[in-house]
């Protein structure tokens, strides 16, 4: 059963097309690259998927069920949501930000029993955070807090995971290890769809790459098939040489 | 754990004070004297004291500090700011000028919760308007100036509707609903207001964990399931409903909403739900402990319980905005 289901999906927003016709499929064990421009629709898309924002038309599914017809709390248990902005209000515990990640399965971040607790306890070992769990958020660097949000998101136990550029300026290494975890959460029955900028390492990772451009998909399949010179001329208008597949960047196209 | 034992150390704290309360006064009386009046065993006189004068006054002073210190750690849970408070967001005063329409225009005279109705409506207003503006802006900083235009107003629209008022009036009366006081509270006060207290403090308490997921923004709170438009109609009403109480009691106290909360969030790990209580019980000790105060202090004339938490409150306020830093 797919995942995530969109079938003609358009979003606008005050007039202008955001997303026109947009569909794709995602299936447990996929980790699929959302990549294109900035303002191409990949956030709105995303958003559109998760029943953030309305459709102008089209029809959007999680696990099979019409994303319009589920409350907000079945929706977070279908599908986990790491956006592209992170504010945090207040310095909370490390381990508090954690376990609101199992806010929709209602448990209250500081008396965490049972699966709860077992979630948010796996979610901070496997994001190398057990160290850190007692500090409060506004002692961490930035790689610390990119892994802070991705436990959040890994801990409400989806099975589809959305996240929205979630190694934006972080450096190679934490660019690495976020993307590990989030490969590593997308088996078996889980899989996940990650906007990315960074065509190297959405080659290394991805099964899947989803063009964007001007708010349509412009192409969809393995990075072997898509992953071409053409397309990144095409798609983000700069030449580029692949070898080996590694894509070098030379100029505009 | 600091966070487990602080309920109970502020329910003892609360309890100590409404007997200190009891104690002081302008007639001396023993802690024996105080319990015999209490359990009506005493003299009639001390049970006039105790149960006429000086314990509906603690408990006034004691429920108006609960619903302003639950109501402010709720709109700062709310915005996501420790600035907010129905004080500076204009609730307080909109409520004043509720209470004092109702007074002056013959209301109150018809039934006996016509001013708590006429001051929740006010509160109300008030912290709709604040939600319309909400969905205008993101930004909390405008959220606050409007919510200082709004107070600004309310206390021009009070003056101006007393001078066309109907009834005669007196200066001090306006004074007595802007500055708040909880002078001459009896238990018919307070079981008018209490209701309302009630309902806007359960509403606060059902949906605080809301506010715990609001820490990670709005967009990433929607995404963990909150439902937003909820939270903001159930913070709207119960802030106005506890407010607008709390002002038909002992008029507009500011400041005491910003403290409270301020002190207790590094003491619950900073999360809004945790703070709920604790900032309602801690804020109920301190108007109550500065009203014995303002009973105490050999001064001419009534001081204002308003004023004393204006006096210490504004500096504070001004040191929290100064301490305020974010994380992103």
């Amino acid at each position: 059963m797919s995942l995530l289901s969109l079938r003609d999906v358009s979003v606008s927003a005050g007039g202008a097309a955001l997303v026109t016709g947009a569909s794709l499929d995602i299936a447990p064990g996929e980790l699929v690259a959302l990549v294109g421009p900035n303002g191409a629709g990949k956030t709105s898309l995303l958003r559109a998927a998760l029943g953030l924002v309305p459709l102008a038309s089209g029809t959007a599914s999680l696990g099979g069920r019409p994303v319009g017809g589920l409350a907000p709390r079945e929706r977070a248990r279908a599908a986990s949501y790491l956006p592209q902005t992170r504010p945090l209000a207040w310095p909370n515990r490390v381990r508090d930000l954690v376990a609101l990640g199992r806010f929709a399965h209602g448990a209250a971040p500081h008396r965490l029993v049972g699966k709860d607790a077992e979630a948010v306890e796996a979610a901070i070992a496997a994001c190398g955070l057990f160290s850190l769990a007692d500090r409060q958020a506004d002692t961490l660097s930035g790689g610390e807090l990119a892994r802070v949000h991705c436990a959040r998101a890994i801990a409400a136990g989806a099975p589809l995971l959305v996240a929205d550029e979630p190694v934006a300026a972080l450096d190679p290494l934490h660019q690495f290890q976020v993307m590990s975890l989030i490969a590593g959460y997308a088996k078996g029955p889980r899989g996940a769809l990650v906007v990315l900028h960074d065509l190297n390492l959405a080659a290394r990772f991805a099964t899947r790459f989803i063009w964007m451009k001007e708010g349509r998909i412009v192409a969809d399949g393995p990075p072997g098939e898509t992953l071409t010179e053409a397309r990144i001329a095409e798609v983000f208008g700069v030449r580029a040489s692949l070898s080996g597949g590694a894509v070098r960047i030379e100029g505009p196209a | 754990m600091m966070s487990r034992a602080l309920v109970p150390l502020l329910v003892v704290a609360s309890l100590a004070a409404l007997l200190a309360a009891c104690l002081l006064g302008s007639t001396a009386m023993s802690p024996a004297r105080v319990l015999a009046g209490l359990f009506g065993t005493g003299s009639s006189g001390d049970a006039v004291i105790i149960w006429e004068i000086r314990l509906p006054r603690a408990l006034a002073a004691w429920l108006t500090g609960a619903a302003l210190g639950a109501s402010g750690a709720a709109l700062q849970g709310l915005l996501r700011n420790p600035l907010a408070e129905p004080g500076v967001l204009g609730v307080s005063s909109s409520a004043s000028l509720g209470a004092t329409l109702a007074l002056y225009y013959g209301l109150a005279s018809l039934s006996a919760f016509a001013l708590p109705v006429a001051a929740i409506a006010g509160a109300l207003g008030a912290t709709t308007l604040i939600g319309l503006a909400a969905t205008r802006t993101s930004s909390v900083v405008t959220l606050i100036l409007v919510g200082v235009a709004l107070s600004s107003f309310a206390g021009a629209v009070m003056a101006l509707a007393l001078n066309f008022a109907p009834n005669p009036f007196s200066l001090s009366d306006m004074v007595s609903w802007m500055l708040g006081s909880v002078a001459n509270r009896s238990f018919e006060d307070i079981a008018l207001a209490a209701p309302f207290m009630a309902a806007g403090l359960a509403i606060l308490f059902l949906n605080r964990r809301g506010l715990s997921a609001l820490t990670l923004g709005e967009e990433a709170a929607s995404g963990i399931g909150l439902d937003l438009k909820r939270l903001w109609v159930a913070v709207i009403l119960g802030t106005g409903l506890a407010t607008g109480a709390s002002v038909a009691l002992a008029g507009a106290i500011g400041f005491v909403g910003i403290v409270a909360p301020h002190l207790v969030r590094p003491l619950t790990g900073h999360d809004p739900a945790r703070s709920l209580v604790p900032s309602a019980l801690l804020a109920g000790v301190f108007l109550l402990v500065a009203d014995i105060g303002v009973r105490l202090l050999p001064v001419t004339g009534e001081l204002r319980l308003g004023v004393v938490a204006a006096l210490f409150g504004a500096p504070a306020f001004a040191w929290i905005a100064l301490q305020r830093r974010a994380v992103t």
